[in-house]
């Protein structure tokens, strides 16, 4: 496959989202803008400009309308996907590091950071999916993260549950009407930061990826520990793959030992692993720096993922990655057939 | 992906309003979709004939008719231009000749080969909606089609799944650790005087010729030997040159036709009765069950990419090779029977 390479950003990238029909890529990057491209060929869409700090995150609404960004600007801002334009701004106490719609695009929330005196809170807003609606300014709920701040979250399936990740290696379940703290259990290393949550299609499980070196598929409803992944890097961000059973790790050696190890050592390779068998299957190379996000199409047709280079490298899969199976997986098949 | 090959103007033409009649559009309707047809004229270079993609072309203007320019001449020139031809060949590819004058007043005329592959995508109209949208932000100025200073392809990359991939691994790196060993305990040895020092730095390299050469032999026999015997028996009388072939007893110009090919022949069947259109990797992967494959080469026809009939399947050890021929002989391959056997010598 020949990657194709999107040079938008000047800085190391932070965040890449595709849009519900895998036509169009968001990245966000410490640069004070947000990028949109279609994913077919590479073509730049536009950027949105506002911002005034480093941009940590973006998500864009299930009907490709609307998309949310947050900053180190303190802001949480939605804007036309079509024109670029800035719809809304929520200010902040401190700076926000993930925000995510839920599945219907009617509700959005925030990850904000413990810093200066305030605790880490996930708050959450309700939207309007509507250009020229006014949106709220009232927050719907606020969820304060008394023992360890969150660094990511999203929500589950109908709706039900905020998952959050959190500094000490936690995984937290709360209710997503009342902000009640379910459940919390401790799926990574307690001195490892979850670094990013992605969601299965139909949101009843969920990878993390994690500073321990591992990455652990959850299920959302009783937070068990489905399967681990186990790298020899820290990693920065995991998807997992519609149509094939696989996941997507991406990591490498933290930025600031960089400068001190080659191409080879510092681990820049996206790595796919296999769901459910938990092996390594192969890898992709390409980035100069460790891969700070990893987005797969929901379609299933490709990945693009973002380095701190400050490229982006969008992937169309080729026949043999549809066509791999393992031995036993076509044993079933054919069984399957016969019947 | 190949639309970034075809750049620009095209592209507008290239995406039709799709979208148009359809009537509102159910957003959570997944299952419509709309089919767009396209034609994209491919130039078959004349030298082509590796697998790889072939390189596309945009149908210029000038493809078509003359240039403007040349218009007048057309009117007023004696020598008036010959009408463009275009021809349908065999293979399906096109054959179109035009003429124009050049800067000089020449007559060129231009032949070219195109083939036209129609390319059917399947787009959800949303999507399609959405390809026609404008561009704004920092690419607002930019024109259709991806710009050059923020999109490019990289390189390719070979990615295929496996289910050992730790293991392939792993095999690579000892393998290459191996060869470091070997050389670790390799001690120095000059080739002039078997001392432990480079042959560059032997105090003997000006005075002596390497061990197990003409001169050598010169010194350890001694002056009065007959130089002669040890140059094959042919170098006698005074002329000292020997012609290549007959260097190192006579025995070097067999050595050199028969050595590297030979080994080669050994372990190298052909395989013919190969469908048309097989891939190399196709034979390889087929064959690789049976040992290690060290070329795999399908005979294509140049012009259409399509297999000749027949491959040659080198391995590494002819053991593989021989069992590899047992198995594949009357193997159904693609609706035809492969034929396998011992590639014979060339002549």
């Amino acid at each position: 496959m020949r990657p194709i390479l999107l040079q938008g950003h000047e800085r190391a990238l932070t965040q890449i989202r595709y849009n519900r029909d895998g036509d169009i890529i968001f990245s966000t990057a410490k640069d004070q803008h947000a990028c949109a491209w279609y994913a077919h060929n590479g073509e730049r869409l536009g950027t949105y400009h506002g911002h005034q700090g480093a941009l940590w995150t973006v998500d864009v609404d299930p009907t490709s309308t609307i998309i949310a960004t947050g900053a180190a600007d303190n802001t949480v801002r939605l804007w036309d996907i079509k024109s670029g334009k800035c719809l809304k701004v929520w200010e902040f106490n401190t700076a926000v590091k993930r925000v995510e719609f839920n599945e219907d695009g009617s509700k959005l929330l925030a990850v904000t950071e413990k810093r200066m005196g305030f605790l880490g809170t996930i708050v959450v807003f309700d939207i309007k999916l509507d250009l020229e609606a006014e949106q709220t300014d009232e927050r719907a709920m606020t969820i304060t993260c008394e023992d360890s701040k969150a660094t990511v979250a999203g929500w589950s399936f109908l709706s039900k549950y905020i998952i959050a990740g959190h500094e000490d290696g936690t995984v937290s379940q709360y209710d997503a009407k009342t902000g009640e703290q379910l459940d919390n259990t401790q799926a990574h290393e307690p001195d490892a930061l979850i670094t990013d949550i992605q969601w299965s299609p139909d949101r009843t499980y969920f990878i993390t990826a994690s500073k321990d070196k591992t990455a652990k598929l959850i299920n959302a409803r009783d937070l068990e520990v489905m399967k681990t992944y186990v790298t020899d890097t820290p990693l920065n961000s995991a998807s997992i793959t519609p149509k094939k059973d696989f996941v997507i790790l991406g990591g490498g050696q933290a930025a600031m030992d960089v400068t001190t190890t080659s191409a080879r050592q510092g681990k820049f390779e996206a790595r796919f692993y296999h769901k459910i068998f938990e092996e390594e299957i192969g890898r992709v190379r390409g980035h100069f720096g460790p891969l700070n996000t990893v987005a797969v199409d929901p379609q299933g047709k490709g990945y693009a993922s973002g380095g701190e280079d400050g490229y982006v490298r969008v992937h169309q899969f080729d026949k043999g990655y549809f066509d791999f199976t393992y031995e036993v997986e076509r044993q079933v098949r054919a069984q399957q057939q016969q019947q | 992906m190949f639309e970034l090959a075809t750049p620009s103007p095209n592209s507008k033409s290239r995406y039709p309003a799709v979208a148009n009649n359809r009537g509102p559009t159910n957003i959570y309707n997944f299952e419509r979709h709309d089919i767009r047809t396209t034609t994209t004229p491919q130039l078959l270079p004349h030298t082509h004939t590796s697998t790889s993609p072939e390189p596309l072309f945009k149908m210029s203007k000038a493809a078509g008719r003359a240039d403007w320019a040349d218009d007048e001449d057309l009117d007023d020139n004696v020598n008036a231009l010959p009408p463009d031809t275009t021809t349908t060949n065999k293979d399906g590819t096109k054959t179109i000749i035009t003429y124009r004058f050049n800067d000089e007043g020449k007559k060129v005329k231009t032949t070219r080969r195109i083939r036209f592959t129609t390319v059917k995508e399947v787009v959800n109209p949303r999507v399609a909606e959405r390809k026609s949208w404008s561009k704004f932000g920092l690419s607002g100025k930019d024109a259709p089609g991806p710009a050059s200073d923020t999109t490019s392809v990289g390189e390719n990359i070979i990615f295929r799944p496996s289910a050992n991939w730790k293991k392939d691994q792993k095999e690579e790196k000892p393998e290459a650790g191996s060869m470091k060993d070997k050389l670790k305990d390799k001690k120095v040895k000059c080739r002039i005087c078997n001392g432990e020092h480079f042959t560059a730095r032997c105090p003997f390299k000006d005075t002596m010729a390497p061990v197990g050469e003409e001169g050598s032999a010169d010194v350890a026999a001694g002056p009065g030997d007959e130089p002669a015997s040890v140059a094959g028996g042919l170098g006698a009388g005074k002329s000292s040159y020997v012609p290549p072939h007959l260097r190192n007893g006579g025995g070097g110009g067999e050595k050199m036709g028969g050595g590297k090919f030979e080994r080669d022949d050994l372990a190298t069947l052909r395989v013919t009765n190969v469908s048309e259109m097989a891939e190399e990797q196709e034979l390889r992967d087929m064959f690789e069950r049976f040992g290690r494959v060290t070329r795999v080469f399908l005979a294509k026809d140049r012009e259409t990419g399509l297999a000749k009939g027949f491959a040659f399947i080198s391995f590494q050890e002819r053991t593989d090779a021989a069992k590899a021929c047992e198995k594949m002989d009357g193997y159904g391959f693609k609706h035809l029977i492969l034929r396998v056997e011992f590639a014979k010598k060339a002549q």
